[in-house]
């Protein structure tokens, strides 16, 4: 059995997944994530319609009640100083999306030129490389994300692979979609918001 | 070009009667009286003006910002010869004359530079007009209009002395040209401060006189869509400003037509006629007084990309220019605008602007605006068609944003969650429009142009990207590569590209 706060986390991010992807965004077995699910959907705290799941109102604040408590019980001077450090790889990381989709910041990139490209996948393999230690520290200080290195090496993989929609792709788990949850719990951990982020530019 | 030849290398120092045959370039004329002499040369009705050249502009400066007082004495001879040829006298008599005031450099500077209409207007001149025309109020007008703007242009009232008022007019326009907007403008566009600006003093004619004038301007063809048709308003018993400000309600010109059908025809043949002698698109300003048209101001029309494009392809068709000027006329960035799907430039004229961002993911999105998940949902299940309005988005958001025509944020810039999920999955995005615009936008039906950045309030008709197989374009691509010797598969795009780093290098 996954913990609840994992697990309503995940269903939060995805919106409204489907079972499979949130053991896969858990990083744990479709049989583990089952149970937590079953108890979840019979305490009111999330609905399930044709195999996806999504939060109620309940769900939502027993998740914010949870977080709280995550709050008060991790080391927050570490954990800031962690959330410090991954300002620099978080401005690298975007400027590395935004090349993979545009070239010279205006025009679309078609993928029609494999050199372009693999410059820029290029990049996401060294990123990734850089980030390995920091995001071990991270997992330290909060063993609930430890779902997130396993995850980013999936998506990596992928893309070395030539899938390319596991670079940006939405709904899927790809670097970004998976480093954006990751940002949106250091956010939530540090007891930030999303919009004071934004207003300091370390997150829009 | 024209059929004024440039046969001064340096701007001559002269004040002198426009007759269709100075043989001043327009670097000593400014481009007001360049075109006024081109209108004289084709024998077309123009108020009675002349013009003090660029020249006299540069010894106004180095005397200190006044007119010298040879120059002086000159201007007061020009304005008795416009007394002989309207059979008016200027400041009073029975039939006075007013004359406008205009500023007109050689690089073409709209709006940048001053203009004051109806000098000469005094308390005898009032009392005149009110005699002639029967109609207190239309002089009330008049004087009303003078004063305004001779106040509000010169910062100081106006002078009894209708010469008084003509010469600070004449060095009010001049100063003009170091006013900090017009200072800006040319830096922007590389402009040459030096230049100066010729002043053009004409005899005024009055679209507010009776129930058969008015003024009008004409485009002699449609500078918004590209379409072969002549454009044009008319406003019935106004003044030239009126139509240019946008101030009053303007009438198509079909209303002309219908009014004074003699007048409307000598129009449209002056409209060609012009159209042919500058090799472009005229806009044209005129104004009917009593039933007499006058042509006051002709110039290359300012245009959106498409009827550029359309344009210069069609007067190649007409036998109007050659292949290689229509290339000449038609920038790479025009023809991209054109392979782009975009607002119908007709509605643009009226579509209202609710919100300004940074365009982030592009194409053009139409719909209801919904604020989060569940009200996308709950409109989409009403069959509308959607747009998304968040402050910031979120992981969340984005089953939500795969489902709706656009997307729009507060804040945020091209990197943000919003511009990438929206790229990946191709819809059009605005991101960075600033706090409030959720509020403002919720529940509204509106168009998000994700090229440009601008969000529209309403559903604005759309046209369609043109494709290679577009006639105008296909005929401009064949001609660039036979122009170059380009291979068959040579895209326009670079090919014009091309062509202009060449030109810039001639």
């Amino acid at each position: 059995m996954s913990a609840e706060i994992q697990i309503l986390q995940a269903i939060r991010f995805k919106g409204r997944p489907a079972g499979a992807d949130l053991a896969s965004a858990v990083g744990s077995s479709w049989s583990a994530v089952a149970v937590s699910l079953r108890l979840l959907v019979e305490s009111g705290r999330c609905v399930e319609a044709d195999g996806c799941y999504r939060l109620t109102p309940a769900g939502r604040d027993r998740l914010s009640s949870l977080t709280a408590a995550e709050r008060g019980s991790i080391d927050r001077e570490s954990l800031a100083d962690a959330y410090e450090r991954f300002d620099k790889y978080n401005s690298e990381l975007k400027r590395i999306v935004v090349d993979w989709q545009l070239k010279d910041g205006v025009k679309q990139n078609d993928h029609t030129d494999p050199g372009y490209d693999a410059k820029v996948i290029a990049q996401l393999v060294e990123l990734h490389a850089e980030f390995q230690p920091l995001l071990a520290d991270i997992v330290d200080l909060v063993p609930r994300l430890n779902h997130y290195p396993a995850r980013f090496k999936s998506a990596l993989d992928k893309v070395r692979a030539g899938t390319h929609a596991w670079f940006a792709g939405p709904l899927i788990d790809s670097y970004h979609t998976v480093w954006f949850e990751l940002h949106e719990d250091l956010i939530g951990l540090t007891g930030r918001t999303r919009i004071d982020e934004a207003e300091a530019r370390r997150a829009e | 070009m024209t059929g004024v030849k440039a046969v001064h290398a340096a701007p001559r120092v002269d004040a002198v009667l426009l007759d269709g045959k100075t043989g001043l370039s327009k670097h000593s004329l400014g481009g007001k009286a360049e075109g006024i002499e081109r209108m004289l040369a084709l024998g077309l009705p123009v108020p009675p003006a002349f013009v003090l050249s660029t020249g006299v502009y540069q010894r106004f400066r180095a005397e200190s910002s006044r007119l010298p007082d040879d120059i002086w004495r000159r201007v007061r001879d020009l304005v008795h010869a416009l007394e002989r040829k309207t059979g008016r006298t200027f400041g009073g008599g029975a039939r006075p004359l007013l004359v406008s005031v205009r500023s007109g450099a050689a690089m073409s500077m709209p709006g940048m530079m001053d203009t004051i209409l109806n000098v000469g207007m005094t308390a005898d001149v009032h009392q005149a007009f009110t005699e002639q025309s029967g109609d207190s109020g239309y002089a009330a007008d008049v004087r009303r209009r003078f004063a305004e703007q001779f106040e509000r242009t010169l910062g100081r009232s106006v002078p009894a002395d209708p010469w008084e008022q003509l010469r600070q007019a004449i060095e009010g326009v001049f100063t003009s040209w170091t006013s900090p907007r017009a200072v800006a403008y040319r830096r922007d566009r590389g402009i040459a401060d030096d230049a100066g600006t010729a002043v053009t003093v004409q005899a005024m004619v009055f679209g507010n006189v009776d129930y058969n004038s008015g003024s009008g301007v004409l485009f002699t063809r449609n500078p918004l869509t590209g379409g072969a048709e002549v454009y044009g308003e008319w406003i019935a018993g106004g003044q030239g400003e009126d139509v240019v400000s946008g101030r009053a309600n303007a009438q198509p010109l079909s209303e002309l037509a219908a009014q004074l059908p003699g007048t409307h025809r000598e129009l449209m043949a002056a409209a060609t006629r012009l159209e042919r002698a500058g090799g472009d698109v005229q806009d044209i300003e005129f104004t009917v007084e009593s039933g007499r048209l006058w042509l006051l101001q002709t110039r290359t029309a300012k245009r959106s990309p498409e009827a550029a494009t359309r344009h210069a392809v069609a007067m190649v068709r007409e036998g109007l220019i050659d292949r290689h000027q229509a290339l000449d006329r038609i920038h790479a960035d025009q023809v991209e605008a054109l392979l782009r799907p975009r607002v119908d430039p007709q509605a643009l004229t009226s579509a209202r602007v609710v919100s300004r961002g940074k365009p982030a993911s592009p194409g053009i999105g139409i719909g209801a605006v919904a604020l989060d998940s569940s009200e996308v949902d709950d409109r989409r299940d009403r069959g509308q068609e959607v747009v998304l309005a968040r402050v910031t988005t979120e992981p969340d958001d984005v089953p939500a944003m795969s489902s709706v025509h656009a997307v729009v944020t507060e804040r945020g810039g091209a990197t943000s969650h919003a511009a990438v999920v929206s790229r990946e999955i191709a819809v059009p995005c605005v991101v960075g429009c600033g706090t409030g615009t959720v509020t403002r936008l919720a529940g509204r039906v509106v168009t998000v142009d994700g090229f440009s950045g601008v969000i529209y309030d309403g559903a604005l008709p759309i046209v369609e990207a043109a494709t290679a197989a577009d006639s105008d374009l296909s005929a401009l691509t064949e001609w660039a590569r036979a122009e170059s010797d380009a291979p068959a598969g040579a895209d326009l795009l670079n090919m014009l590209r091309r062509r202009s780093s060449r030109r810039s290098f001639d």
